[in-house]
């Protein structure tokens, strides 16, 4: 009994015009049909196997074919699994087929090309890191259950521990991070210390601790939780701002920490103590105050920017963007102008002064004239204007130099010119500080375009 | 064999046609004939009354009366029924196994399979057609767990000329079949068939002498307690336990000594890795001691050229080294200086992955590459040494390369003005390409942070050459400057599944459908070495660290794991053990243990020295492990597999763990039980029956839909693997 029917082989030696073939021979070519099938399938799995594939495909059949001497059955040819028609000759006789589509050649000819293919990429991505595999889109979702009853190591050695004496058994606890006694002793004693107001010398000894310690490393993830919290928590207190700035330079400065990988959940924070809109309270800390501030946040920027700007492509166009941002709104008090303007001339340089803030130095004068003429605003204006000089400053660095000397145009010439660059307040100011070089500076973007 | 009931002896002694050979009662003419043929029984029978031949009488009474009432001899002998006899005889021989002594049962369940096979092939080979297929279709099933890919060849064969050609069953009938039995099992076996003679003992017999090489061991010599043999019987499958040496090469366990009367003494194998040369030696501790002086190392570490010294002095007393003259290489250029130089650093800066030794175990970071798009044409993935480039081989026949870092690939072929892209299409094979090997090559080293380093060798010590195969039977190399095809190896004649550069490059080896590997060395294009003796496909290969062996596993009909020198070109060991086709090898760092995986979801670890096996890592889902590597210190194995997961493995000898299972009284066996649990858990195809996890993986990260064809450890031990991402599944 051969699954391979023998009315076949009766069936296809009529069709080539043997009439009569005794029924032991019929069986005997039955079952060496099936045999044979058998062969080439064996084969066939071999090739699919070493295609690393789950699926075989025809071209298997046909290297398989190739391989067993025998001429392999062309018109199969398919990338993907064949499809397979059923029809019925009988009660229980199902017959398959290739299904094949009657193609109007007509209508082939006038439908459009079908779409190129995709080309072939490779993405990379993490699948595990140090031995756990993050939860992002490209892995797929773990049940923490079923994470849980993975860690067969932990299983087998909890009996192994068991059974060496040692019972007490530390379990892993859902928390991946796990921080020594000491560790946690540390981090609550710093942060208490770093915001004692009383004691300066406490304050002191933390950051030079933070500064020079070597162990830190499992800290940081909560120490930018803590700075996180304080600066968003705390907007009113200049001193509590002041110090989380000052925690965080201490971290930059340490030479034992990695923080590129922290440098995002940083960046915010020190961002809000550049241009938040409301720092500390005028009342009690006068109304000038947070501009040190804000001049201590865009010298950290800045050192952020040079320290980490290389490893991070998107790291500087995203803090000039929110910067920009600032600054061209006008419904923002000065001091978030100039904590804007601050920023800009550190992160973007001479470059970014002069396409980012230049052209816009025009528009903004409307602005700054009516706050120069109000009286409470007039001191927070002066600060903004002096940060406009600070980042034409900038400008000297990659000035041509030279230019002013030959027939540059004079008195009120430069006058003229340097409002309509500037503005008139700081066109006067500019004016006023009477220095050849940055006047001409800031004039070349003429020249040059 | 019910006894029939007597015939009637009134009046008659024998049933009509006595001894009537073939001839069906109904053929025989009438009643004449029965009647003559009782009268001449009746007539002996009074002759040697009168004349008092009694015996002969008695003999004669007692012969005819085992005829039934149609005068057809009654078979009482099993032996005797044709084909039908295997069934009740085979039943016979389990039954016994089955109910017998549980000391015994593990090695005699062991003899269930080659009796099963010969019985079915002389079944057939008998052209007892019918009776062959009842006789397969009524025992397969209890061989599907571990044998299902034999069964697939072997039911199909029909007719006595598939016997002789099928490559399986000739291999079956050609040799013989070895199985290990302690000398008390196997007289209590030989004593059962002689008293069961006639149940069918004798047929049982007659194919153990034919067909299988009964091997007597003493259980006290092998260490193989009583106890412990419980205790694997509780954690092993009802299958029994493997024969280190069991199956078709009938080889000592571990040795590829075929012949039975040789010693069991295993011959040495040099392991430690291969000596450096005295020049290269010498260039690069001069490299390396500049190198101290430009960047004196960081406090707590060591200098560079403490690192190498340490390093070559680390040579094992118990290991020979092989010689430099028996593998001659072509002298050392500066691009070898530099190469050694950036490996003495990595040694030193690299980020160590100690086993487990009672904790979790290592985390280890995993970095995948998921190839898109492929609709399933990609057959191989390949990573360069110096983690730059990525290669894949198609079912197109053609070579895609990318560089990782998006670093355009140019040639200085290119004509002016050509874009040159980060990937190159090297088109040459006509058919699909099943292997890739890229030449051995370093790591760029680290752009230093402070300060502006740029290392001499950095450019040169990138891969230069890249080896193919393909189904077209030939292997070709690539030049990696120009992206052309260099050479074409031609030898095999079927299709080669792999290839394999020598890790200090110059040699490769490949593996073919045609049953040899062969040893090639790149400016030749005829092979060095045939290394003939598998009885299946040469699946896969690997090299040893140090040069001088290579290993190969095959498929179907072999599942074996063989090492062979490269030098004299023998076996030298031979690992029986696998019930799969064997996907990949890889050999420790170190150079003492190869682990090797099936497609049926099992690591197996092997000592070199020994030849024993010495841990199972099971957990992998069926459908082949496609690929294993080792950590750089030889203490940690990551596996990928079609089961889309990459699994760390610790591969310590549980030496501990065992010794408490027994004092507990396998308390172990009971926890492996509970994870099993989880195991099935874990893995989401929803079967019943998950795979059991072995308690030595130390974690197992899942992909999302993409098998992972490659894992492999960089120098500085992370963990790359490559899969593609499979939109139909």
């Amino acid at each position: 009994m051969s699954v391979w029917n023998p009315e076949n082989v009766t069936d296809v030696a009529e069709s080539i015009g043997i009439a009569s073939l005794n029924r032991d021979v019929v069986e005997h070519l039955a079952r060496d049909v099936e045999y044979r099938m058998s062969q080439v399938l064996n084969e066939a799995l071999k090739f699919m196997r070493h295609a690393k594939r789950t699926t075989l495909t025809t071209q298997d059949i046909s290297q398989a074919l190739r391989l067993l001497d025998v001429e392999p059955l062309y018109g199969y040819e398919s990338t993907r699994p064949l499809r397979f028609g059923e029809a019925s000759i009988g009660p229980g006789q199902p017959l398959f087929y290739v299904e094949d589509e009657e193609v109007d050649f007509e209508k082939l000819i006038n439908a459009p090309l079908p779409k190129v293919p995709r080309e072939m990429s490779f993405t990379a991505h993490w699948l595990a890191v140090e031995g756990v595999q993050p939860s992002i889109p490209q892995n797929p979702l773990t049940d923490p259950r079923s994470a849980e009853l993975a860690a067969k190591g932990s299983g087998a050695n909890n009996t192994l521990a068991a059974i060496s004496g040692n019972d007490n058994v530390s379990v892993k606890p859902l928390v991946k991070h796990v921080l020594s006694k000491e560790l946690q002793l540390y981090f609550s004693r710093i942060s208490t210390a770093i915001l004692d107001r009383t004691n300066d010398d406490y304050r002191s000894a933390a950051f030079a601790s933070l500064r020079t310690d070597t162990g830190l490393h499992q800290l940081i993830p909560y120490f930018v939780q803590f700075v996180a919290d304080k600066v968003t928590h705390n907007l009113k207190s200049i001193f509590v701002l002041t110090q989380s700035m000052q925690l965080i330079a201490a971290l930059l400065e340490n030479q034992s920490l990695y923080l590129a990988p922290y440098i995002p959940g940083v960046v915010p924070s020190v961002l809000t103590c550049l241009i938040g809109k409301h720092l500390g309270t005028p009342a009690v800390d006068g109304p000038t105050t947070h501009f040190a501030l804000r001049d201590y946040a865009s010298s950290l920027l800045s050192k952020i920017a040079r320290q980490y700007g290389p490893t991070s492509s998107t790291l500087k166009p995203r803090i000039a963007r929110s910067c920009l941002k600032h600054f061209l709104d006008s419904h923002k008090p000065f001091g978030t102008h100039y904590g804007a303007l601050l920023g800009l001339t550190t992160i973007a340089g001479s470059q970014g002064v002069r396409a980012l803030i230049l052209p816009n130095l025009k528009a903004y004068d409307a602005h700054l004239q009516e706050g120069m003429k109000d009286e409470g605003k007039k001191e927070q204006a002066e600060f903004v204007v002096s940060a406009v000089l600070k980042a034409l400053e900038s400008l000297l660095e990659d000035a041509m130099g030279g230019a002013a000397a030959n027939g540059h145009p004079k008195g009120e010439a430069v006058r003229e010119r340097l409002v309509e660059v500037l503005g008139e307040v700081v066109g006067g100011r500019v004016l006023e500080g009477g220095r050849q070089e940055l006047i001409a500076a800031v004039l070349e973007r003429d020249l040059v375009v | 064999m019910a006894q029939p009931l007597p015939p009637s002896r009134t009046g008659s002694v024998g049933p009509p046609s006595a001894g009537g050979m073939g001839a069906p009662p109904a053929s025989t003419p009438g009643g004449q004939g029965p009647n003559s043929q009782q009268n001449l029984n009746q007539i002996v029978l009074e002759y040697l009354n009168k004349k008092g031949y009694n015996r002969t009488e008695a003999m004669l009474r007692k012969e005819s009366h085992n005829l039934d009432p149609n005068g057809q001899p009654i078979i009482t002998r099993v032996g005797d029924s044709g084909g039908k006899k295997w069934s009740p005889a085979f039943k016979l021989v389990k039954h016994w196994i089955e109910n017998g002594l549980d000391i015994y049962k593990p090695e005699l369940v062991r003899l269930e399979w080659p009796l099963f096979v010969h019985a079915f092939l002389t079944c057939v080979s008998d052209c007892y057609y019918d009776e062959a297929q009842n006789f397969f279709k009524e025992f397969r099933g209890e061989f599907e767990e571990e044998r299902s890919q034999e069964l697939q060849v072997l039911a199909k064969i029909h007719v006595p000329e598939h016997v002789q050609t099928n490559e399986l069953a000739s291999v079956y009938r050609r040799e013989k079949y070895a199985v290990a039995l302690s000398p008390m099992a196997w007289a209590m076996l030989v004593e059962f068939l002689e008293a069961r003679d006639r149940d069918g003992g004798d047929v049982i017999f007659a194919t153990l002498t034919e067909h299988i090489r009964v091997v007597t061991f003493n259980r006290a010599t092998t260490a193989r307690g009583l106890q412990k043999l419980m205790e694997e019987k509780e954690s092993e499958n009802k299958r029994g336990v493997m024969w280190g040496g069991e199956g078709i090469p009938s080889h000592k366990p571990g040795s590829a000594n075929t012949d039975p009367n040789a010693s069991s003494a295993l011959n040495k194998l040099s392991l430690a890795p291969m000596p450096m040369e005295a020049d290269l030696m010498e260039d690069v501790r001069a490299d390396l001691s500049h190198d101290d002086s430009m960047h004196p190392p960081a406090p707590g570490q060591s200098t560079l050229v403490d690192q190498f010294e340490k390093t070559i002095k680390q040579e094992p007393q118990d290991d020979a080294a092989p010689s430099r003259d028996a593998i001659p290489f072509p002298p050392s250029t500066a691009r070898d200086v530099a190469m050694e130089v950036q490996k003495v650093r990595e040694n030193r800066d690299r980020f160590k992955i100690e086993g487990r030794t009672g904790g979790v175990g290592p985390g280890v970071s995993v970095t995948m590459f998921t190839f898109h798009n492929t609709f399933d044409s990609v057959n191989c993935i390949e990573f360069s040494g110096d983690n730059a480039l990525v290669a894949i081989g198609t079912a197109e026949s053609y070579i895609r390369v990318w560089s990782l870092d998006n670093r355009a690939l140019t040639s200085p072929q290119d004509p002016p003005g050509f874009q040159a892209s980060s990937s190159r299409r090297l088109i040459g094979h006509s058919g699909p390409v099943y292997g890739i090997s890229f030449s051995p090559s370093a790591a760029l080293p680290e752009p230093a942070t402070n300060g502006h380093t740029t290392s001499a060798g950095a450019s040169e010590t990138q891969p230069r050459y890249m080896l193919s195969c393909s189904a077209d039977s030939t292997i070709r190399l690539w030049s990696l400057d120009t992206w052309t095809n260099l050479v074409v190896y031609r030898s095999h004649n079927s299709p080669v599944w792999d290839v394999r550069f020598c890790p200090h490059g110059h040699y490769f080896v490949s593996s073919s459908a045609d049953r040899t590997a062969r040893l090639w060395s790149t400016p030749q294009i005829a092979p060095l070495r045939l290394f003939v003796g598998h009885d299946a496909d040469v699946e896969t290969i690997a090299w040893h660290p140090n040069g001088a062996y290579v290993f190969t596993g095959s498929g179907v009909g072999d599942k074996t794991v063989r090492v062979w020198s490269v030098t004299r070109g023998e076996q030298v060991r031979i690992f029986t053990g696998h019930t799969g086709n064997i996907t990949a090898i890889a050999c420790a760092p170190n150079g003492h243990v190869v682990a090797s995986a099936d497609d049926k979801g099992e690591i197996m670890l092997w000592d070199l020295r020994t030849g024993e096996k010495t841990k199972t890592l099971k957990g992998h889902g069926r459908g082949g492990i496609w690929s294993l590597d080792w950590s750089v210190e030889s203490s940690v194995l990551v596996s990928g597999g079609a089961d889309k997961t990459v699994r760390v493995w610790d591969v310590q000898p549980n030496k501990e763990m065992q010794a408490k299972a027994n004092g507990e009284n396998g308390t172990s066996a009971k926890t492996d039980g509970a994870t099993t649990g989880g195991g099935g858990a874990v893995s989401k195809t929803g079967k019943a029956k998950g795979p059991v996890v072995s308690p030595d993986q130390i974690s197992c990260f899942q992909t999302k839909k993409s098998p992972v064809y490659k894992v492999r450890f960089t120098q500085m031990n992370l963990v790359m693997a490559g899969g593609a991402y499979l939109e139909l599944a």
